[in-house]
């Protein structure tokens, strides 16, 4: 509802008061991702690194035409940007700086449900002054999220992050399970005092799948190890494991169906097999 | 007239020992989820594969056996190097020694090379470690004062720190900052069998050659030339305590994580039981650390803290404070 | 067992210690080492207990060389007592002498019958028996210093090399100290010890050996080592030389060049 709200505000002050923005600088991947796929390429200055990232991108093409930065005040400045769009979670001396110097700065939030989706699309398209756009890319999203037939059956699964690390509800991640047509063993408050989850916990909550976080050309990392672990192999029930790249599910965008689709699609090739 | 209680030693073993086995027993009951341990142990003999024996087999078991093992080697290597350095404030974390081999794991981890083979990581373990104990002897040479000692295991450690930010800061892994933090704390949280297995010959072979050196130590606290006249080559000694601390202590780092502390609280807290002999309180330093480690692990894990303590954390909280009492002490007696 | 050093020489440091040192510890004789500070005394002593390789030159042990012989082996046949010895954590006293024990200890043996017995004989020779139970941190210096003479002789050693055992001592337990050691002698075993007491040098030893410089000024008996000329020679110093109880007594007097008036 407040999403609602803000996006409206930002609608009806920033369209009589500025033109469309010229001159926009993106410091965090999910405004860089909204910006590539609303904005003119000609008013776009610079979008964070990330964006270039392929593993981690979902816009990785797109960003590969347009400059880079690496979040840095004194690259920002040199911009001389209209327009800043920055994380919850960026650098706070950073965004501090760039406010007090009298820049306009707008930070957004990760998304926690699909109408959180919907509205940041809305009100970054309105910062950009892309209205039309931004209703098409919803559009877009509601298309393939109608595409993706849930799961007949509720299997039960978990996300396991790197470090036994789940996600509980309110989350993104929470959301897509949802919608999905499966039940995210994280939410459940049995499981709410470990946001690191042990084995023992993971493998008594006897989830039918769990879902982690793959890329493409998997690195060392000691996260995984824990994946390795002999228990998981000799489980006396059926567990699966679901590779999702968790950029699917990061920021908003129609990514974000496409996580909702594999999930779905996964989940019935589960009931289907033997 | 001597003051202090000292049993005879089969005592002091034997109690020891019984108490090293009744905290594994504590330690494989005690989990994370509501558990009948008795319904687990007889399904487990019994060859029943129910999730309750998966879990005491495959989770707990490796827990407990781990904790006592790596417990037995922080014991054991501290009362050595306090032994042949001569000063009680020598132990692998303090001298740089933990800091060193988790450097060496955390680089053969993060190129890669700990999937080529299955003893890479350990093998990183150790070699980091040995390089340690080679670079500390070499600074600190035989029976140095206690400043030089600790200040050279401070330039070790900071040493070790500094690479191994590096090799976090050259990993192609994005997570890798996180996950060394947390790994370097210490911790035994979700190994496997498989760990165990990996570790205990390695450090098996470092217990021997620490146990080896007991009389020597003995014949050391006369001094450098009464024990090479009561028949003790000193430079085998030398090479064979640090080569058992390198073995033993590079394995258990590369398993768990840099446990510090033990190795000194231990053979503090022991060494008026065996009448201040440091041939003799090697293996009994060693079941007083298996004990620590195990009690300490047993904290971690009912302590209703979440996200767990890390338990370097918990060795930490418990052995910085005697460190400091130790050294107040020490300054005391104007060392 | 005897000690043959042949033309030795140690450097430490780049400086010559010892240069062209001959000379034979037999048994049954007190062999004092004595010479001024930094003549190299301390460094002979070590040379001949084997823990000092000499950079030229032998040294024998029954004909064998360190080597042929072993460590072991000599450690149960020679026992050192280090100039200023210490034990680094505070053992009790019997526990202390025990240490003695180490080269007869078979691999995994416990203390035998044996062993006791020599502590306890050890013990009782330097009367030290008090000190058994009492921890070494809590003795005095003295104290201390006759507890690691207990711990050498209970290696029973053929040879007993002592620097400067009775530095630290008051007049009853140096006397005690050298008749301990003649005693030693007395029963077959070879003694040297290298002293700074002139009178003791002369009383208690059968033979001297004087250094200077690392050189071996004089060898052979009191008398003849301890005339006016080496005395001039390597401590500066002019002696009084008396006669007690028909025994000589070397005094040292004067300083060399020093103004009395």
């Amino acid at each position: 509802m407040a999403r609602w709200l803000v996006a409206a505000i930002l609608l009806l002050t920033a369209a009589p008061a500025l033109a469309a923005p010229q001159r926009v600088v993106s410091m965090n991947l999910c405004a860089d991702e909204l910006v590539l796929q609303l904005a003119e390429r000609d008013h776009i200055r610079s979008v964070s690194y990330l964006a270039r990232d392929p593993a981690g991108s979902n816009v990785a093409a797109l960003a590969a035409t347009v400059p880079v930065n690496h979040g840095l005040a004194e690259e920002i400045l040199a911009a001389d940007p209209d327009l800043v769009l920055a994380g919850r979670y960026t650098s706070q001396a950073t965004v501090a700086l760039l406010k007090q110097v009298g820049l306009r700065v707008v930070e957004l939030d990760s998304p926690a449900t699909l109408d959180a989706v919907r509205a940041q699309i809305r009100a970054v398209a309105g910062l950009l002054g892309e209205v039309a756009k931004g209703e098409a890319l919803v559009a877009d999203f509601d298309a393939r999220l109608a595409a993706a037939v849930p799961a007949p059956h509720p299997l039960k699964g978990l996300v396991l992050r790197p470090n036994g690390y789940t996600v509980g509800q309110g989350s993104l991640v929470d959301s897509v399970m949802t919608r999905a047509g499966l039940v995210n063993l994280g939410a459940d408050p049995a499981l709410a005092p470990y946001r690191e989850l042990p084995l023992e916990a993971l493998v008594l909550a006897k989830p039918d799948f769990i879902i982690l976080d793959e890329e493409e050309s998997p690195r060392p990392a000691l996260a995984y190890d824990v994946l390795r672990h002999p228990v998981l192999r000799h489980l006396p029930y059926r567990m699966q494991a679901i590779g999702l790249p968790s950029r699917l599910w990061t920021c908003a965008g129609p990514a974000v169906a496409d996580a909702v689709a594999a999930l779905a699609t996964a989940a019935r090739a589960m009931e289907a097999a033997p | 007239m001597s003051r202090g209680f000292e049993p005879p030693l089969p005592l002091v073993i034997g109690g020891l020992s019984g108490l090293v086995l009744l905290l594994m027993a504590a330690s494989a009951a005690v989990g994370y989820a509501p558990f009948d341990v008795g319904a687990a142990a007889s399904d487990l003999l019994a060859g029943r594969e129910t999730l309750p024996a998966l879990i005491l087999a495959d989770l707990r078991l490796p827990r407990a056996l781990l904790g006592a093992m790596t417990g037995f080697t922080l014991g054991l290597a501290g009362a050595a190097l306090q032994g042949l350095l001569r000063n009680p404030l020598a132990e692998p974390g303090v001298i740089g020694i933990s800091g060193a081999a988790a450097l060496g794991a955390v680089t053969v981890f993060y190129s890669g090379l700990a999937g080529a083979f299955t003893l890479a990581l350990p093998l990183g373990g150790i070699t980091g470690a040995f390089l340690a104990t080679l670079l500390l002897y070499a600074l600190v040479g035989r029976g140095a004062g206690t400043t030089t000692l600790i200040l050279a295991g401070v330039a070790i450690s900071a040493f070790s720190g500094a690479l191994t930010a590096l090799a976090l800061n050259l990993s192609p892994n994005p997570y890798a900052v996180v996950e060394i933090t947390f790994w370097l704390l210490g911790s035994l949280t979700d190994r496997s069998t498989e760990h165990v297995l990996l570790a205990l010959p390695l450090m098996a072979a470092g217990w021997l050659l620490l146990l080896s050196g007991a009389r020597a130590l003995d014949g050391l606290s006369l001094g450098d030339d009464t024990a090479a006249s009561l028949g003790f080559d000193l430079k085998r000694l030398r090479l064979m305590l640090i080569g058992g601390t390198a073995l033993s202590v590079g394995a258990a780092v590369a398993v768990t994580g840099a446990i510090g502390f033990i190795g000194l609280v231990v053979p503090h807290v022991l060494r008026p039981l065996v009448g201040h002999r440091p041939g003799r309180l090697l293996f009994v330093s060693g079941l007083g650390g298996a004990a620590l480690l195990l009690a300490a692990d047993l904290g971690v894990r009912l302590i209703g803290i979440r996200p767990e303590l890390k338990l370097g954390v918990v060795t930490a909280l418990i052995g910085a404070p005697f460190l400091f009492s130790l050294i107040y002490r020490l300054r005391r007696e104007g060392a | 067992m005897r000690i043959e050093a042949q033309g030795i020489a140690v450097t430490m440091g780049g400086e010559a210690i010892l240069q062209e040192v001959s000379l034979t510890c037999r048994p049954g004789e007190v062999l004092g080492l004595i010479g001024p500070n930094g003549a190299g005394k301390t460094t002979l002593l070590r040379s001949l207990a084997g823990l000092v390789a000499p950079d030229r030159g032998t040294v024998a042990y029954d004909g064998m060389s360190l080597g042929q012989i072993g460590r072991p082996r000599l450690a149960r046949r020679l026992a050192y007592l280090a100039q200023e010895a210490d034990a680094y954590w505070p053992i009790r006293g019997d526990r202390l002498v025990m240490l003695g024990r180490l080269p007869h200890r078979r691999p995994l043996a416990g203390e035998s019958a044996a062993d006791r017995a020599a502590v306890a004989a050890a013990l009782a020779a330097t009367e030290t028996t008090a000190l058994a139970g009492r921890r070494f941190d809590t003795l005095s210096g003295g104290e201390r210093t006759r507890l690691l003479l207990a711990r050498a002789l209970a290696v029973e050693a053929e040879m007993l090399l002592a620097d400067e055992p009775v530095a630290a001592l008051d007049p009853y337990h140096q006397l005690h100290t050298m008749e301990l050691l003649q005693a030693a002698a007395l029963r077959g075993a070879g003694v040297v010890v290298v002293l700074h007491d002139l009178t003791l040098a002369a009383r208690y030893c059968d033979r001297l050996v004087l250094l200077h410089e690392g050189r071996v000024l004089a060898d052979g008996p009191a008398a003849a080592v301890l005339n006016d000329e080496n005395l001039a020679r390597a401590y500066h110093i002019e002696a009084r030389h008396l006669s007690v109880d028909g025994l000589p007594v070397t005094l040292p007097w004067s300083r060399i060049g020093a103004d009395y008036s």
